[in-house]
């Protein structure tokens, strides 16, 4: 304690030891008869013993840590240039590198509002037939599985869709509701922060209903009313009382608004909820799995019509989320980043061995004069170290405001509520161990090279041109030029991948003409339109309101927006036995004319929702080799199943399937009429710019329904414009990437070649002095920079062929070896390699042979 | 570098030990103090230099054998006290006993060699 009170004031360390040796002087003259002189005598020499003292009580290393650091920063002080360019490579590749680690941390951090959420399992059923994860299960699956598992602690259940709520005479609003089984806040640990959470009578059928609201919903909506608790609120024109308010950023099961409890269904085959459960204390996945599958087992046994294929199997529950598949993108921008981060440290090295080649005089100086080898190389190291932890000082500005760039894009792709994008101490702390590491990895090589150079008598002899170890060096240097472009090819190639990637998504046809379409989505609240006559009312009513609209010129209601998905509806084909689960679109006969399809055979849907209209694929899946027109199957599900339905028509293949998957899903397109959906997107051609038509279109259904708030109304277009933001994120991230390490590789080059010109200014001057031309000094230099940039090519673009392969599941339509890819790249390579080389090529050229001669 | 050299040689670290010994018999007192009390006690024989005594006061310290803390002396000057820790009565105990049969020894080994 006392010695680093000590240590800390050492300005008063200093004066205490030399009081106490004063005094000491101070009696031994009084004891003297007040001899000042001969006391002095006697004691000898106090400064000699005050500096014993002071080194007991302080660290000489540390001080002599200090010394280094302090030398180290005048020198690079001296050296303006040389440190600015250093310092900017390693800001550049250290801040780069941090923000994307904020952001990975961000994105594997899931919080969805679970305390454990390692032992919260989803439980997905396995159909075997379409051999895919069907995510959801029946009402009486998720009982039987209730019932009957031990392995897990409870089994809950949701459904999650919007809601319409409103209050008092407050505006209507779309939120989301999770439906859910009462035991779902006791499986996932959550309880209400004001209120109560739901209990088993709340699921019964005929208990009062009941809401439980979000906090966000409480605080923005209620105005953190304490007393709303025991209100009435209108959820989808039910009344229901409000029970509890969960606590902040408690939002589990997904971003949920508003909690309601299950309606319990006796529909085995209809599929629409999600189940989850929690590992119990001892339990392991494996068991739980096995226990999950022989339950499947049994009940396939007891109900084969429906059960036959189902199989069971855990998932943890954050694969659930969206962004759960773009891991392996995160994997790939973090491995990216990584690539930069080396190109930088190679540029550092470079410039540190460039530097080092100058300064072997002063080395071998200090070394003669006692500085041991080791000693030399701490040095050494300390001054890269100095370096690179001023980059990371400069790169926390660089991931500052690359964070910033992120999370603006992030939001506009509509960012998950549990991203976390500020940079905590784990960031801090990995920006500080790169920044050291950055340091020692660029200084490593240079020190070495320096310090087994240190022979003194060979430098001080020689000028430090041209020696043998000189030639060392620029092997050295040459193989990190080919290290860098080596990295270089393989970013340049993921980017350009990704960008090519990107651009076949996107100017892929979706099959239908996308401009001039307006969108808008409404949700009928069941409580209002529960029989399937008043939702055609609805149909009916607005779609006359929107077609009268002027400038539009058809209008149609669908169930799904071209790259929107589909439903699904178990069939039965005539001629078989078992029922299938087929895609159907839901439209109204005049679907075809909003999006302009033509019939590819037959004909196309008319009043008669006994008929149907096939795509392309459909028919072929089904029917191969035979006409798909005339051929018959029934609905299976759904408010009258039995009917036989006749195809009477096919139409061309529209994509579907969502941006990620080019794969042309078979459908069916079905009559409104036969399958009148709760969900439903109006769509309109219109004459004129669709959003010029939003608010007249709002209006006009606020005139048939004053409570039903539609949502997302935008033109088509703009819809997949933002779909194909998440992409273009990505795609540029990585670009940016691409860029940056570009940059660094080329300003390698350059400060290589230019060093290498510097020192060969003599010999330049001697050739050009014996008659050489520009030309030649041009070619030689040249010939110089461009060898190592062709062998780095010559290694990369393999390394980078084989690398790319592990790119191949998130590349749509390009190869990973796509030569058009792989030429862009050896050509941008190319020209950034001359780019390097063309000024100190010049600048050779304009070398005096005069003075470079007498330079010496 | 004292002009006068020390009649007797001390053995290495007996210097430590007559120091803890000194606190013990004296209680707390400054470095100019002991070198005085060493003196004397050996009747003149011993005389302490300043080169030896101040670091080995300091590494007692930082070894925390002894502690210190600024004090006045007798004379009202400030000076720089120190004490005997438990610890350091602990190993001047030790080393008591330890150097007890070293001078045992050498008495046995020079008796016997007369």
């Amino acid at each position: 304690m006392k010695f680093w009170k000590k240590l800390l004031h050492r300005r008063r360390l200093r004066r205490d030891l030399a009081d106490e040796l004063r005094f000491h002087v101070e009696m031994k003259a009084q004891a003297l008869g007040d001899q000042p002189q001969a006391a002095r005598r006697q004691f000898g020499n106090p400064t000699a013993i005050q500096e014993v003292l002071h080194d007991m009580w302080t660290f000489p290393s540390i001080e002599s840590w200090w010394r280094d650091i302090r030398y180290a920063v005048r020198s690079l002080a001296s050296a303006p240039g040389f440190s600015l360019v250093a310092v900017v490579a390693l800001a550049l590749g250290i801040g780069a590198d941090t923000a994307i680690f904020t952001i990975v941390k961000g994105a594997f951090t899931w919080n969805l509002g679970l305390d454990h959420i390692e032992r919260i399992m989803w439980i997905t059923t396995v159909n075997a037939d379409a051999h895919t994860f069907d995510w959801a299960v029946s009402y009486p699956d998720f009982r039987d599985f209730r019932s009957r598992v031990k392995s897990l602690e409870g089994v809950a259940a949701y459904r999650f869709s919007p809601s319409n709520i409103s209050y008092e005479n407050g505006l209507p609003e779309q939120r989301w509701n999770a439906q859910v089984s009462a035991n779902s806040f006791a499986v996932s640990e959550n309880k209400a922060s004001l209120g109560r959470v739901f209990v088993d009578a709340d699921e019964a059928p005929g208990a009062p209903p009941v809401v439980v609201i979000g906090h966000h919903v409480w605080r923005d909506r209620f105005g953190s009313d304490e007393g709303i608790i025991g209100k009435v609120i209108r959820v989808d024109e039910i009344p229901r009382t409000v029970v509890g308010v969960m606590p902040r950023d408690r939002r589990f099961p997904e971003e949920t608004d508003i909690w309601t409890p299950i309606t319990a269904s006796e529909k085995r085959n209809e599929h629409n909820l999600v189940m989850f459960g929690r590992l119990a204390g001892n339990g392991t996945t494996a068991t739980a799995n096995a226990e999950l599958q022989t339950i499947a087992a049994s009940l396939a046994a007891e109900y084969p019509a429906t059960n036959k294929e189902m199989s069971a199997a855990l998932r943890p529950i954050v694969e659930i989320t969206a962004a759960y598949g773009l891991r392996p993108l995160f994997a790939l921008l973090f491995a990216a980043v990584g690539f930069v981060l080396l190109i930088a440290c190679a540029d550092v090295a470079n410039m540190l061995l460039a530097r080092g080649a100058g300064r072997t005089r002063e080395m071998a100086i200090r070394a003669s004069i006692g500085a041991g080898r080791a000693r030399i190389f701490r040095q050494l190291l300390v001054e890269s170290v100095v370096l690179s932890a001023v980059g990371g000082v400069l790169g926390w500005l660089v991931a500052l405001g690359g964070i910033k760039w992120f999370d603006v894009g992030v939001t506009a792709l509509n960012k998950p509520i549990w991203m976390d994008l500020s940079i905590d101490r784990w960031a801090f702390a990995y920006m500080a161990a790169i920044s050291i590491g950055a340091g020692l990895i660029s200084g490593l090589a240079p020190a070495w090279r320096l310090m087994a150079q240190t022979g003194v008598s060979s430098i001080l002899k020689d000028g430090g041109h041209g020696s043998v170890s000189g030639r060392a060096t620029s092997r050295l240097t040459s193989a990190l030029v080919v290290f860098q472009m080596m990295l270089c090819v393989v970013l340049l190639a993921a980017s350009g991948l990704m960008i090519r990637s990107a651009n076949q998504l996107y100017s892929a046809p979706v099959g239908v003409t996308t401009a001039n379409i307006l969108t808008s989505g409404v949700n009928l609240p069941r409580a209002k339109y529960s029989q399937p006559g008043d939702r055609l009312e609805f149909q009916r009513a607005a779609l006359s309101q929107t077609a009268a609209l002027p400038g539009v010129a058809a209008a149609a209601v669908t169930s799904n927006l071209p790259l929107g998905g589909w439903d699904t509806i178990e069939c039965q084909l005539q001629g078989e036995a078992v029922t299938k689960r087929l895609s159907a679109i839901v439209v109204t006969p005049s679907y075809f004319k909003v999006f302009e399809l033509k019939p590819i055979a037959g004909r196309l849907l008319a009043a008669d929702d006994s008929e149907i209209v096939v795509n392309h694929s459909f028919a072929g899946k089904y029917w191969p080799n035979e006409t798909a027109v005339g051929k018959h199957f029934r609905l299976a599900q759904g408010p009258e199943p039995g009917t036989w339905l006749t195809v009477v028509g096919v139409v061309p293949d529209v994509l579907q399937n969502t941006r990620d998957r080019l794969e042309i899903h078979p459908l069916f397109y079905l009559g409104y009429t036969r399958w009148p959906n709760a969900r439903i997107n109006l769509v309109a051609r219109t004459a004129v710019p669709p959003e010029t038509l939003v608010n007249p279109l709002r209006a006009a259904i606020q005139k048939i329904d004053s409570n039903l708030p539609i949502s997302r109304t935008v033109s088509l277009q703009s819809l997949l414009d933002s779909a194909r933001l998440e992409v273009t994120v990505f795609g540029s991230i990585c670009s940016v990437f691409a860029g940056i390490a570009l940059i660094l590789a080329t300003v390698g080059l350059y400060s290589v070649i230019a060093n290498s010109v510097s020192m060969r200014s003599q010999e330049i001057g001697l050739r050009m002095a014996m008659g050489g031309s520009p030309r030649d000094i041009l070619g030689l230099v040249f010939r110089q920079g461009m060898r190592p940039l062709l062998i780095g090519l010559l290694l990369g673009v393999p390394l980078a062929m084989v690398a790319m392969r592990a790119l191949t599941s998130s590349l749509v339509g390009v190869a990973p070896t796509d030569p058009i890819t792989f030429g862009g790249v050896i050509f941008v390579l190319l020209a950034a390699g001359a780019l390097g080389c063309v000024i100190p090529a010049r600048r050779a050229t304009r070398v005096d042979p005069v003075i470079a001669l007498r330079c010496q | 570098m004292g002009t006068k050299k020390p009649q007797g040689t001390l053995v290495q670290g007996t210097l430590d030990m007559m120091i803890l010994k000194t606190l013990s018999r004296g209680g707390p007192s400054h470095g100019y103090a002991m070198a005085v009390s060493i003196q004397a006690v050996s009747e003149e024989v011993l005389r302490v230099e300043e080169g030896s005594l101040y670091p080995a006061l300091h590494r007692l310290e930082l070894e925390g054998l002894i502690d210190s803390e600024w004090g006045t002396s007798e004379n009202n000057r400030r000076a720089k006290i120190y004490r005997l820790t438990p610890a350091g009565r602990k190993e001047l105990t030790k080393e008591a006993e330890n150097w007890q049969r070293l001078v045992r020894a050498i008495g046995l080994v020079m008796e016997t060699a007369s």
